[in-house]
């Protein structure tokens, strides 16, 4: 008896073609003059809120918005970009879940939770996450805030630059592209459908 | 759906070179189905080298019976999101035959599901249902006051399945593409639930039809332009997640199996089939649906599969048969609207017209409908026939209009809801000589 597998390449064996060739890699054309304020407009346009911010300011602007907002626990990323807002906060009342705390449920019980973003795309306002010890998937999935530092560098015109750029791929590559939403419901828009219902971008320049 | 449409147009048009794009990857796509047996050993040996284990099904059954035995390896709740692919082997029959709790988690499909119904759209699967009436589905269903707003409803559906999301065992998703080259899922959303269903429950399980293979990781940049600006008009879906292997060593979060089951179904008799085959390419993006006036008036059930639409009448007599599902390449005006706008080219009037011709050679025509070809095939094979034909048809015209007379049966059947369009009173060659 033949397996699954060997019956269905040899049908598709049987109908191969060699002569149909692979074309060139092909792209998008993007208008990439300014790329910064691009993103600006883009990422705005899907409703991700965006703050400006200085290595010198981002820690004080964090926590200001954690304050303003009522947030009392806060998952986080460990990394380089994020040591002094980390310190910082350590400063408050404010409870902090590091990478090794997020066991489902305390990161589901969080109320924001902060990241940096690799890449940010100008062209579709999208921030691109990876993901690694440091670097849960689910501090950016279940607190119904999501945070995301993202330096001005750290931005590129389109999803291609960021697949030439980006090495060996993480087990998650994120693409996140405003708040979480749906339109199901006789096609009215919604936010925070499932995942945050905000997207706050500090943009470091 | 005509809200679709416009943003669609407003999307395409920020692209300069759209029209190249929809070549491009109708020629990734040919080149792609083509080489389909390497790309996709290609695919195997990459999912395996990153930590996931790849399964074979011939068809529905197996495909079934392949997912029912992992599920029931790592648990019993199952959580789901958006997949055409697992609605058309029918898995959750199976699975909950099975013993299993299985819960659709895309807003639509959950709603969906808590009607025992089936999705009416690829895109939107509860389009067919007021507000009110899901207002009082989650009422009765989960005891829940009568909301009134679309916000409040969907909060409602959130909290309930965030639970489920946090307790389930097994995670069930679909795949929009796979990479061959980096042996990568990509899942495309807006909720958030397909990435909360790849990244909370132990297992995951991926099924896909084997026509999703992309070969490289840069062709993504062109299918990721078309695939959210033709289906809603996004720039970019809110979610594209690129699945690489299962969660590594140290990460805290992210299954720990990844399962991928690559389905036939059917698949390899299209694939065989020439000039069918490039139905293959189709991306699920909806688009040719949103532009039929066909599906514009029935919607998706009146197709009686998962598949509706233009794409629908295409795919569902390839898959199902001709016998059975032969009447859907018939439900189509071949205004050509869909074959316009489908974002990988494919050229769906002319899918159309080969299907209805398999059929009538297959179940033949009516006797009137031949006699009439007939009539007409010889009217057309001569200048002085076709002139005598005309002069037949003027007369029997200003006859009939004359005394108000209903055209006898059978011809009445055809114009008891037409107007006969009315000769002029010389042929056009009779005017020019």
């Amino acid at each position: 008896m033949t397996t699954a597998r060997e019956e269905i390449l040899t049908r598709l064996r049987q109908a191969a073609d060699p002569a149909i060739p692979l074309p060139e890699s092909s792209r998008p054309n993007a208008q990439s003059s300014d790329l910064v304020s691009l993103f600006i407009e883009r990422a705005t346009a899907v409703g991700t809120e965006i703050e400006t911010a200085s290595p010198v300011t981002l820690a004080t602007a964090i926590i200001n918005e954690l304050t303003k907002t009522g947030v009392s626990r806060v998952a986080m990323w460990e990394d380089r970009l994020l040591t002094q807002v980390r310190a910082a906060l350590r400063t408050t009342p404010l409870q902090v879940l590091d990478p090794w705390d997020h066991a489902r449920d305390t990161v589901a019980g969080a109320d924001a939770g902060i990241t940096i973003a690799d890449f940010a795309i100008a062209l579709t306002g999208t921030l691109v996450l990876d993901c690694s010890p440091a670097h849960p998937r689910s501090t950016s999935l279940l607190p119904p805030v999501h945070i995301a530092v993202v330096p001005a560098a750290h931005i590129v015109a389109s999803l291609g630059d960021v697949l030439t750029r980006t090495g060996p791929l993480p087990s998650a590559l994120t693409f996140i592209t405003g708040p979480s939403r749906t339109a199901d419901i006789e096609l009215t828009p919604v936010r925070g459908a499932h995942g945050p219902t905000r997207v706050k971008v500090f943009l470091l320049t | 759906m005509v809200r679709f449409r416009g943003l669609r147009n407003s999307a395409v048009e920020e692209i300069p070179n759209w029209q190249a794009l929809r070549q491009y990857a109708h020629d990734v796509k040919a080149h792609a189905l083509a080489h389909l047996d390497r790309y996709l050993q290609q695919l195997e040996r990459q999912v395996t080298e990153a930590g996931g284990v790849v399964h074979w099904a011939r068809d529905a059954d197996e495909a079934r019976s392949v997912i029912t035995q992992l599920v029931k390896s790592s648990g019993r709740q199952v959580v789901k999101s958006k997949s055409m692919t697992t609605e058309e082997i029918e898995l959750n029959d199976a699975l909950e035959h099975a013993g299993c709790e299985v819960t659709e988690t895309d807003l639509g499909e959950y709603l969906v599901q808590l009607a025992g119904e089936q999705p009416a759209h690829i895109i939107a699967p509860v389009v067919h249902k007021s507000k009110e009436t899901i207002a009082a589905l989650l009422s009765e269903k989960l005891g829940v006051p009568r909301y009134d707003d679309a916000q409040q409803l969907t909060m409602v559906a959130r909290e309930v399945l965030r639970r489920r999301f946090l307790e389930a065992d097994v995670g069930i998703s679909g795949v929009n593409f796979a990479v061959a080259e980096t042996g990568t899922v990509v899942v495309v959303e807006n909720e958030g639930n397909a990435r909360l269903t790849t990244t909370l429950p132990r297992t995951h399980i991926a099924v896909m039809g084997i026509e999703k293979l992309i070969p490289r990781l840069a062709d993504l940049d062109v299918f990721l332009t078309l695939l959210p600006r033709s289906a809603t008009g996004q720039r970019m879906s809110s979610y594209v997640s690129f699945l690489t292997g299962p969660r590594r060593a140290g990460e805290v979060d992210g299954p720990e199996q990844l399962h991928l089951v690559l389905l036939d179904n059917g698949r390899t008799a299209i694939h065989a089939d020439s000039s069918m085959r490039e139905s293959l390419a189709c991306i699920r993006c909806g688009a040719c649906l949103n532009v039929c006036p066909v599906f514009e008036r029935t919607a998706g059930h009146a197709y009686g599969s998962v598949y509706s639409g233009p794409i629908g009448a295409v795919l569902t007599p390839l898959l199902q048969g001709l016998d059975v599902a032969g009447d859907l390449p018939f439900a189509s005006s071949l205004c050509g609207a869909c074959g316009e706008v489908c974002p990988v080219k494919i050229e769906l009037p002319r899918l159309l017209l080969e299907l209805r011709a398999r059929v009538v050679r297959q179940q033949g025509a009516p006797v009137a409908e031949r006699f009439f070809v007939w009539g007409w095939v010889n009217a057309m094979k001569s200048a002085r026939r076709l002139a005598v034909a005309g002069k037949v048809a003027r007369a029997v015209h200003r006859f009939t209009s004359a005394v108000r007379l209903p055209l006898p049966y059978p011809f009445s059947r055809w114009s008891a809801s037409r107007e006969l369009p009315r000769p002029p009173a010389k042929a056009f060659r009779e005017r020019t000589s």
